[in-house]
């Protein structure tokens, strides 16, 4: 069943995913402080779908920039700022390798601390 | 066992002689005859076939016959067509007769009172039809909430409801504003998930609405003015009879409350697949509405919504609404916080999204017991 469910709802997935990603780390870049609040939502949202598609590389580096988005909305520190623009081409190189299975497939797929 | 109801309901009927072939409807179904209303006739005599069907009532049944008389339009009420008299020198067709006319007639069982509603959209824009048809069946129907009856009154408010929710029959029809009913059908037909849901298309348009309704794929044409009664039988069938028209109403029905679209397309398909019948909500309003209409087994809800948090959703059904259905938390937020807020909401559990959806479909099944037969 779930990869019938995959194979339709993957690519609407990844559709979404890369845009609210792009978004995210173009208002990070931006040192944007008001758009943190919308890239927490938008990556808790992310990571819900990811976990019930069962996109179990994903959902962790998800959750681990939505912690580190939540970090920066508290210290509002440029050294913040940098570990989630990291954090967020990570999870957007990772979203990539989804996209394209063939590839060589992103190791780190665990969240750096 | 009262004999006034025999017969007096809706079949679709195709009657395809030697040289035409006629898409219409009839009613006063006997053992040994049918009135179909038609324009089409043809010499008192001329051998025909007709096929009778309704979905989940009567499979497609093919019936030799002859055209027995020709009646023309009289009072409201009172359609011109043609009375067809069946060839039953077949055991097999005579047995199929008798056994549809039985269960139209059939008493109300005991355990129809557990049963699911039928539910039934009715998509109209005349109020006046909206509410003669609730009164209708309010009065029609002996057990209270055997049929559940929603409203639209144009095909974007339908499609909204039929997007959101599951069910039986939907009416429609043919003249609504802005799009018409041909265009709403054509759109529930090419939709995966909807394609398989029985409509009987309504109007004054006679002829051409019939035509346009038909081709756009509705399974039934019924002119109006209705004959209510006839339709109310029809229902009756879907919603009292026996057999596999209670199948897909049997299931058990899960209401999924989350603000993501995705998350809830998702879900419904993996519910659905697995056997259940699903309804969705992304907001307050929607949740609200669908509580109510359809009398859900089983609540799951995300917990971080703009407009509310699924744990005080939870709380607030329990303490202030007195539902006692299980509710699960869903949601992506680390599962320690999330055992401590479903124990605060007094909800029956909760499920990681991370988890994936094969978890979240084994604790529905789980919860409301199930059986996993692939």
């Amino acid at each position: 069943m779930m990869d019938d469910l995959l194979a339709k709802f993957l690519p609407q997935f990844l559709a979404h995913t890369r845009t609210r990603v792009a978004t995210a780390i173009a208002s990070t870049a931006q040192r944007d402080r008001a758009a943190v609040a919308k890239t927490i939502n938008e990556l808790h949202t992310v990571a819900g779908e990811a976990g019930l598609l069962g996109l179990t590389d994903v959902f962790p580096l998800v959750r681990d920039c939505e912690q580190k988005a939540k970090r920066l909305r508290e210290t509002s520190a440029e050294s913040d700022v940098e570990v989630l623009l990291a954090a967020l081409h990570h999870l957007e190189q990772v979203i990539e390798g989804v996209a394209t299975p063939g590839q060589p497939r992103d190791d780190r797929a665990t969240p750096a601390r | 066992m009262a004999i006034a109801n025999w017969g007096r309901f809706i079949v679709r009927a195709e009657i395809h002689s030697s040289s035409d072939s006629v898409v219409s409807y009839g009613f006063d179904l006997t053992e040994s005859s049918i009135f179909v209303v038609t324009e089409w006739h043809a010499a008192i005599g001329t051998p025909v076939t007709v096929r009778l069907s309704f979905p989940k009532i009567l499979e497609p049944t093919d019936v030799p016959a002859r055209i027995g008389d020709i009646r023309v339009a009289g009072e409201p009420g009172e359609p011109g067509g043609i009375r067809l008299v069946f060839d039953t020198s077949s055991q097999d067709i005579r047995e199929k007769l008798v056994s549809l006319l039985e269960r139209v007639n059939a008493p109300i069982t005991t355990t129809a009172a557990e049963n699911r509603p039928c539910r039934v959209l009715i998509v109209d824009d005349s109020w006046l039809i909206r509410d003669m048809f609730t009164y209708g069946t309010a009065k029609f129907f002996e057990r209270p909430g055997a049929l559940a009856v929603d409203h639209a009154e144009d095909a974007e408010r339908a499609w909204g409801k039929l997007a959101r929710s599951t069910y039986d029959l939907v009416i429609i029809d043919y003249f609504l504003p802005t799009e018409d009913g041909a265009s709403l059908i054509a759109r529930l037909r090419s939709d995966e998930r909807l394609s398989h849901t029985p409509i009987v298309a309504i109007s004054v348009g006679g002829r051409d609405a019939r035509e346009a309704t038909l081709s756009a794929g509705a399974d039934v044409f019924v002119d109006k003015p209705l004959i209510f009664r006839d339709l109310f039988n029809t229902l009756r069938m879907l919603a009292e009879g026996p057999g596999p028209s209670r199948q897909a109403a049997e299931r058990k029905a899960i209401l999924v409350f989350d603000d993501s679209p995705f998350a809830l397309a998702l879900t419904r398909a993996a519910l659905e697949s697995a056997g259940f019948s699903v309804a969705i909500a992304g907001d307050l309003t929607s949740f609200e509405s669908q509580c109510a209409a359809f009398n859900p087994d089983l609540i799951l809800v995300d917990v971080q919504m703009p407009e509310a948090f699924g744990d005080d959703v939870a709380l607030t059904l329990r303490r202030w609404r007195g539902v006692e259905i299980p509710i699960l938390l869903v949601s992506s937020l680390d599962p320690n916080e999330l055992a401590r807020r479903a124990q605060r909401a007094q909800a029956s559990g909760y499920i990681c999204k991370g988890a994936g959806m094969s978890e979240l479909v084994r604790r529905c099944r789980e919860l409301l017991e199930v059986a996993h037969d692939g």
